[in-house]
């Protein structure tokens, strides 16, 4: 099989995943798209090396060490420092809708915000947890740590998200939202 | 074991990461333990939202175009450089040629799509109703461990009897059924429990060859197969192997009782 159609049987099923993730660690569809197609060249030109198994996994590889590679070239870590504050989310309180579904849409809107201002190193384990659904292994393997920083970094990732301002922020709206629907 | 150790290894448990032993030292620890329950719920409340609700980005068309031509490219053979003097006819071949490519490719890979397709939007609508029970408190209509119980309460509602099985012996435990609106039609929902997780199973008459397939739809697996005349759909967050394995075991005929 040739390099292309390896390629088009191989990775094109995983384009969804790759641009998922870019967008995650980039966070702007920009910057997103530039990382993605970047990493299809190089899967293009190794794909002849892919032996096997788990080509999206080995394909999300590529588009992270591409996303740490155009962060280099574009963002020196020194002066853009990814403390996660980077995230450009206004919260006003006026804009909640009383009704139920817009309140749970919101929610999720502060939920997925929430994700995005996670420092880097947290984000992306998570990303490759709960929406790609890999394994501890395979996140080692994406992300080149041992299973037991894995383990850490997505309990540290968690324990963020749990005490976010954003999302507690939000439950209190609601429960006074609520409140005043009831007791109209 | 102790708190402090269980609070260190709640988040690997709740990814179903942690070793049998260990597994059911934390099981007893949580029993016993409201504190530790609690954070346990807490962190499977979050994984659920997280699941159900983070943003999952679909590659944007444009980019699909551009990586197809990307492709292309690669796929029309590299003309030899051209002379000192611009070879308009080497531009004219070249461009056929990559016409020629991109059409092939186009072809192989929208028959792969085409297939892929059809069966998209129905497993988007099964994990859409999955994480719907789950997240409410309907997820249960008849809940019973009992295959007795369960199989008689959907048939008196449905006009197909679907077979149910309880498969505790092998790590899946019936817990109950419910009915849902699957693809314009009232179907059986079977729910069983896998360790953590819940696994839906959605029973229909088989109405084409369904054939035996597998989608990841925001972190859900959607497995299918036939079998009994039926069509077996399996919506959950086990891992895709385990779920593929389960499903094709309920609709294999030869496991009837």
């Amino acid at each position: 099989m040739s390099e292309d159609t390896r390629f088009a049987a191989l990775v094109l099923p995983h384009l969804d995943a790759g641009y998922n993730l870019a967008r995650w660690l980039a966070r702007n569809p920009h910057d997103a798209e530039d990382v993605l197609q970047d990493a299809c060249m190089r899967a293009l030109k190794y794909v002849g090396s892919l032996r096997g198994s788990d080509a999206r996994a080995w394909f999300l590889t590529i588009v992270r060490h591409t996303f740490y590679d155009w962060r280099k070239r574009n963002h020196p870590p020194e002066m853009v420092p990814d403390d996660g504050a980077a995230g450009d989310l206004t919260v006003d309180p006026s804009a909640i809708d009383p009704e139920q579904a817009a309140l749970r849409s919101a929610e999720s809107r502060l939920l997925s915000e929430a994700v995005a201002q996670l420092p880097l190193v947290f984000r992306e384990v998570l990303i490759l947890r709960e929406l790609e659904d890999l394994s501890y292994k395979e996140i080692a393997h994406v992300v080149g740590i041992p299973i037991g920083t894995v383990m850490s970094r997505l309990a540290r990732a968690r324990g963020l998200l749990q005490r976010s301002p954003l999302l507690h922020a939000f439950c209190a709206e609601r429960a006074e939202v609520n409140h005043e629907l009831s007791s109209s | 074991m102790n708190c402090h150790r269980v609070e260190a290894l709640v988040s690997p448990y709740a990814d179903g990461e942690v070793g049998v032993l260990l597994r059911h030292s934390i099981e007893r620890h949580l029993r016993s333990c409201a504190a530790c329950a609690a954070k346990h719920r807490d962190l499977l409340a979050l994984r659920a939202r997280l699941r159900a609700e983070a943003t999952y980005f679909k590659a944007p068309p444009e980019l699909r175009t551009r990586v197809l031509a990307l492709l292309a490219d690669a796929r029309a053979p590299t003309p030899a450089r051209p002379g000192p003097q611009p070879d308009r006819w080497r531009w004219l071949v070249g461009g056929a040629l990559a016409g020629c490519a991109a059409t092939v490719l186009a072809w192989v890979v929208g028959s792969a799509v085409v297939d892929w397709r059809a069966n998209q939007g129905l497993a988007a609508e099964a994990v859409a109703i999955h994480t719907r029970a789950v997240l409410s408190d309907r997820l249960i209509e008849v809940a019973s461990s009992d295959q007795h119980t369960v199989k008689p309460w959907l048939s008196a509602r449905l006009d197909y009897s679907p077979p149910v099985r309880d498969m505790t012996n092998e790590g899946f435990a019936l817990i109950g059924g419910r009915l849902d609106t699957l693809d314009k039609q009232l179907v059986a929902t079977l729910v069983y429990r896998h360790r953590q997780h819940t696994i839906d199973v959605f029973v229909r008459p088989e109405s084409t060859n369904a054939p035996s397939t597998l989608r990841v739809v925001r972190g859900f697996t959607v497995a299918r197969a036939s079998g009994f005349g039926m069509d077996w759909l399996a919506v959950s967050d086990v891992s895709p192997d385990v779920l593929t394995a389960f499903v094709e075991r309920l609709a294999r005929a030869d496991a009837s009782q």
